[in-house]
């Protein structure tokens, strides 16, 4: 344990990297997601079937082959990512597919009625969606999405085989180095679990400020504890489970 | 054309990854699936001791990624001097453990789903704590348990592909040998992405199917 702690820049330099990648991924996800689930509800019969095989193709096989089809098989079309974009691509086109699921169902879970009752008071289709429909599906859409944005984080270690530094390549850079095999991995296992912590509290906070009335698990009156997004997240989990 | 060729001229060792994928994902199935059992039913009965080591074991699957716990298992082994556990070992209780954290919030949830109101009355009969779990409990909470339990094995499948990297031969590994020959890895990775959906995707139908029934009733 003792000779592993020198490291300890690296350790921080590559969780830094691991959260770059994790954002962008994140914010190309979410991207991804939003326009995956307006091609699905969408009437265009072309664009609900296109859709739907980016999400059954992306949802059933794994982020490992996908990486690697992304990194290794495009430069055959002349498109030749460099480590770290390929990382956030392939990441964000993966989590893209569960956030169009994720998304989808949350619109569809804005009663009809509600809809109706916004077109019968004369809004237009544009404010209805708006006023209405996304900020109910923002709340069936929330937990998950950030259930989501861990399983993004945890799927960056994937990187560390196409090259990219970041905590798992690390932890094997440092094991190497050092033989100090049990110490290395602890130091990055702690750092991921700092890191995926850290956003479910931080999720909890959002949340509060942002939902009124507040959602179920972000309830809790007063000092929010260590484990408050728990409540929060594990009720969320996507059943097909997480990018990794 | 040729590369496409040459995948299909290496079929065989990509039928041998299949199969090794395949005992792999069926051996993690089992064992997964019992463990989140076991765990569900420490959180439910709150047994002492045992409910703080398994909150601890889930925080620490579920928090950190698979890769770098296969990573963890695999070399710390040997570093504590407990060498020569094959490979296919290692992956299964890996992954069995990571899955296994997952599977067991779904054994929660459907568990917590039957009302109190069953399990006291069920006491009230005379049924021993067993019996009530066994006839009573847990065929109810079925329903609830089965759509995400196969929505874990959908999971499940695809994260056996991470055993490629400490050396397991399944089909990723193969169809990284055949790259190395053949110089094709567009063609190959996309053959191991189809034999991946071929895996997956009758599960996700199963898991979609019984969803749909669930909704129903």
């Amino acid at each position: 344990m003792i000779q592993v702690l020198p490291y300890l820049p690296e350790f921080l330099d590559g969780m830094w990297l691991t959260v770059r990648v994790s954002v962008l991924a994140f914010i190309g996800s979410l991207f991804l997601g939003t326009i995956g689930a307006l091609a699905r509800l969408s009437p265009v019969k072309i664009l609900n079937f296109i859709a739907g095989i980016y999400v059954e193709a992306i949802r059933n096989t794994p982020a490992l082959v996908q990486i690697f089809i992304i990194f290794f098989g495009l430069p055959a079309f002349g498109i030749v990512l460099p480590a770290f974009w390929a990382g956030v691509v392939a990441l964000a086109v993966n989590a893209g597919a569960y956030n169009t699921e994720i998304i989808r169902a949350g619109i569809q879970a804005v009663p009809k009625g509600q809809l109706e009752a916004a077109r019968t008071l004369g809004l237009t289709r544009f404010t209805t969606f708006m006023r209405v429909t996304f900020p109910q599906a923002m709340r069936t859409v929330y937990p998950p999405i950030i259930n989501e944005f861990i399983a993004i984080i945890l799927g960056t270690s994937l990187l560390s085989i196409i090259g990219l530094t970041e905590l798992t390549s690390t932890a094997q850079i440092v094991n190497s180095l050092t033989f100090a095999t049990i110490g290395a991995f602890s130091v990055s296992l702690v750092l991921y679990l700092v890191l995926t912590n850290l956003v479910s509290y931080l999720s909890v906070v959002f949340a509060r400020t942002t939902f009124k009335p507040p959602l179920p698990g972000t309830t809790r009156k007063g000092r929010i504890g260590f484990l408050a997004g728990k409540k929060l997240l594990v009720r969320a989990q996507t059943a097909n489970g997480g990018a990794q | 054309m040729t590369e496409w060729l040459a995948v299909w001229q290496n079929s065989g060792l990509l039928v041998q990854g299949f199969v090794n994928t395949l005992i792999l994902t069926v051996a993690a199935i089992v064992g997964s699936t019992l463990l989140g059992f076991i765990y569900a039913l420490v959180r439910y009965y709150k047994v002492p001791i045992a409910e703080q080591i398994v909150t601890v074991l889930l925080e620490v699957f579920r928090g950190s990624p698979l890769l770098i716990q296969l990573l963890f298992i695999y070399f710390g082994l040997a570093f504590m001097g407990i060498r020569g556990v094959p490979v296919l070992v290692v992956c299964i209780i890996t992954i069995t453990f990571y899955q296994g954290a997952y599977i067991s919030e779904v054994f929660r949830a459907g568990l917590e789903s039957v009302g109190a109101g069953q399990k006291e009355a069920a006491r009230t009969l005379g049924l021993k704590e067993f019996q009530t779990m066994m006839f009573v409990i847990l065929p109810q909470s079925l329903p609830v348990i089965y759509p995400p339990l196969f929505g874990q094995f959908v999971a499940l499948v695809k994260h056996t592909a991470l055993a490629s990297v400490i050396g397991y031969m399944d089909i990723l590994r193969y169809g990284k040998a055949i790259i190395d020959r053949e110089h094709n890895p567009f063609e190959v990775y996309f053959t191991v992405a189809v034999l991946y959906f071929v895996i997956s995707y009758p599960l996700s139908l199963i898991a979609q199917r019984l969803e749909k029934k669930a909704l129903k009733v």
